[in-house]
């Protein structure tokens, strides 16, 4: 009965409720969309970065004089079983194409491993591959002539450009092992190496193995695992969605104080009704409960609409900023209209703990005598 | 049983102080029809105010079957309101939203009456006020005096012992008004409803036993009624 004359009364106010309502359907909206696109933000620079998630890059530990990687430690990593082991070895040098020259990282890296790690603008994986900027900068094709140091090579493929952490190919040129060594006599000296696990999982284990073999009596390496970066990158993207969230949530403050609003005038208005419904019988917590159950429907009505339409301004401004909406219906949206709609119905009944309370405080004969 | 000792009500409005009641006496006993009668501003409505625990006293005492109102709760005062009180106002004070049915299973609703019992009972009390017929409408669908008679029967919902009446028949027509009283003077002899009555209107004293006349917040007379006391 309690809900039922709660109804009614909104329905009495028809436009004032819609008005109310349509206040915290646009504060839900406008966080929950603002939550799924800095949700489908984050899962667009992470897919630059599932490829290299289940990496983890072995580089010699400075801190402790080691400059390179030796044969004997790299032969303890070769013995992990969880996924690939690639070994790079790199050096600066000088590069020549007819009358241009610069300093440029030379890798040292075997096709095999080179296929696994890089992906090709043009070309094969056999022979000389030069990043996409060294191309562009010495305008190379497949085939030219490459000087490195005084030896030159023939290009073999261009690598594509793309931005990525473990090592920087787009101004590198790699060269086989095998070319690499005849070039600098390094034959030993690994400066870095990149294990590949093939589950994820497994990357714990990786690093326990290099903590308790390879680094058993003095850190010989450090080990770096891509996951820590997007372990980053998903809390710095949470902190700027939060951000986000916050700045849309001022929407919500307003609808609050409209409800606010128009719950006190509820009050007021209804004076009289309150105190006859005191003078019959009601409690003063009936009187609280009719008014917050007013607000309840409001906050319940307008956030599941809300939340409901957030999916199409999700949608909406994935496809103003990110050309895509591929990402608006994942799980973690659901999570973020689930937030919203909780938001929006927790803003409406904290909005009418005030009016509620001051109806449920008014002593019936006021009530009564109110004109 | 009700009984007022000594009792005073001070109002204040802004600085001023309005005495609305200077020590009543009044004693009224279960089953009586008492007419409170006195010109407007006299403290009559703020004597049944402080009957029906709406409101306190200043100073004084007001029992209700030998209990003291002023040592009850607002949840207490709220309780004996809701269960052995029943009031009927001038303006009818029906909750406009609600069915003449609903008005009347509303209080109780509040006391936690089943939906199924108190709709049987609403339905019961509207046929003897006469509009069964007329249970789903809004209060704005019915005249003043059907909407009367549906305060009539939420009233007497919860059973109340006594029935506050404020000038009922006030905004009524002669006849409808008379309806309204024949149905209250019913409840009085066949059900030994208490009735305490407050008017200026002199020809409701004929349905009274007993008529208290008031003037200034003071009792100036207290009579069993002319037409009482010549039948008997």
């Amino acid at each position: 009965m309690l809900i039922e004359l709660a109804l009614r009364n909104l329905r009495r106010v028809k436009v004032r409720s819609a008005l109310a309502v349509a206040g915290i359907v646009i504060g839900v909206m406008a966080i929950s969309s603002i939550g799924i696109f800095g949700e489908s933000l984050k899962a667009t620079i992470l897919e630059n970065f599932k490829d290299v998630a289940n990496e983890i890059i072995i580089t010699p530990d400075y801190t402790h004089g080691y400059t390179y990687i030796d044969e004997r430690t790299l032969e303890k990593l070769e013995r992990i079983s969880y996924g690939e082991i690639i070994p790079i070895k790199s050096k600066s040098a000088l590069v020549s194409y007819k009358d241009k020259k610069t300093y440029l990282t030379v890798y040292g890296i075997d096709s095999k491993d080179a296929k696994a790690l890089f992906s090709l603008e043009v070309g094969s994986y056999r022979g000389c591959l030069v990043g996409g900027s060294v191309a562009e900068y010495f305008k190379l094709r497949v085939g030219s002539k490459v000087a490195v140091e005084s030896k030159e090579f023939r290009v073999g493929g261009i690598i594509r450009k793309e931005a990525r952490y473990d090592i920087n190919p787009n101004f590198a040129v790699v060269l086989p092992v095998r070319d690499f060594d005849k070039l600098f006599n390094e034959k030993k000296k690994y400066t870095m190496v990149i294990v590949k696990v093939s589950k994820l999982e497994d990357v714990d284990r990786v690093k326990n193995y290099v903590d308790e073999v390879v680094n058993r009596k003095e850190s010989k390496v450090s080990v770096f695992e891509m996951r820590s970066i997007i372990d980053r990158i998903n809390k710095a993207f949470a902190q700027v969605t939060l951000f986000l969230m916050a700045i849309a949530s001022v929407s919500l403050l307003v609808a609050g104080v409209s409800i606010l609003n128009i719950m006190l005038m509820s009050t007021i208005e209804r004076t009289k009704e309150i105190g006859i419904m005191r003078a019959i019988g009601a409690y003063r917590e009936t009187i609280l409960k009719l008014f917050l159950t007013e607000a309840l429907i409001l906050g319940l009505v307008g956030s599941v609409v809300g939340g409901c339409l957030s999916f199409l301004g999700g949608y909406v401004i994935d496809m103003l900023i990110l050309k895509t909406a591929k990402y608006v219906f994942q799980p973690s949206s659901l999570l973020y209209v689930t937030l919203g709609i909780s938001f929006g119905i927790a803003t409406a009944v904290i909005s009418a703990l005030y009016p509620a309370w001051k109806a449920s405080r008014l002593e019936p004969i006021q009530a009564l005598r109110y004109e | 049983m009700i009984e007022l000792i000594d009792v005073y009500k001070v109002y204040k409005l802004g600085l001023h102080e309005v005495v609305a009641l200077r020590g009543i006496n009044l004693k009224i006993e279960d089953g009586e029809f008492v007419a409170i009668m006195g010109p407007s501003g006299s403290g009559k409505s703020t004597l049944l105010y402080l009957i029906g625990c709406l409101d306190k006293p200043t100073r004084g005492k007001v029992l209700i079957d030998g209990c003291d109102t002023s040592k009850l709760s607002d949840r207490e005062l709220t309780e004996l309101r809701r269960d052995k009180i029943g009031f009927i106002f001038q303006q009818y004070y029906l909750i406009p939203t609600l069915t003449a049915l609903e008005n009347v299973e509303l209080p109780m609703v509040f006391k936690g009456v089943p939906k199924a019992e108190r709709v049987k009972r609403a339905e019961e009390l509207l046929e003897i006020v006469g509009l069964g017929s007329k249970k789903d409408r809004k209060p704005r669908e019915l005249s003043g005096g059907e909407q009367q008679r549906v305060a009539i029967a939420r009233a007497l919902a919860n059973r109340p012992t006594i029935l506050l009446c404020d000038e009922p028949k006030g905004n009524l027509d002669t006849k409808s008004g008379e309806v309204v009283m024949n149905i209250i003077k019913r409840l009085n002899v066949e059900e030994g409803v208490t009735v305490v009555l407050v008017t200026h209107d002199p020809s409701l004293k004929a349905y009274a036993d007993r008529v208290v006349s008031i003037r200034d917040g003071v009792i100036y007379a207290d009579r069993v009624s002319f037409e009482k006391s010549e039948e008997s």
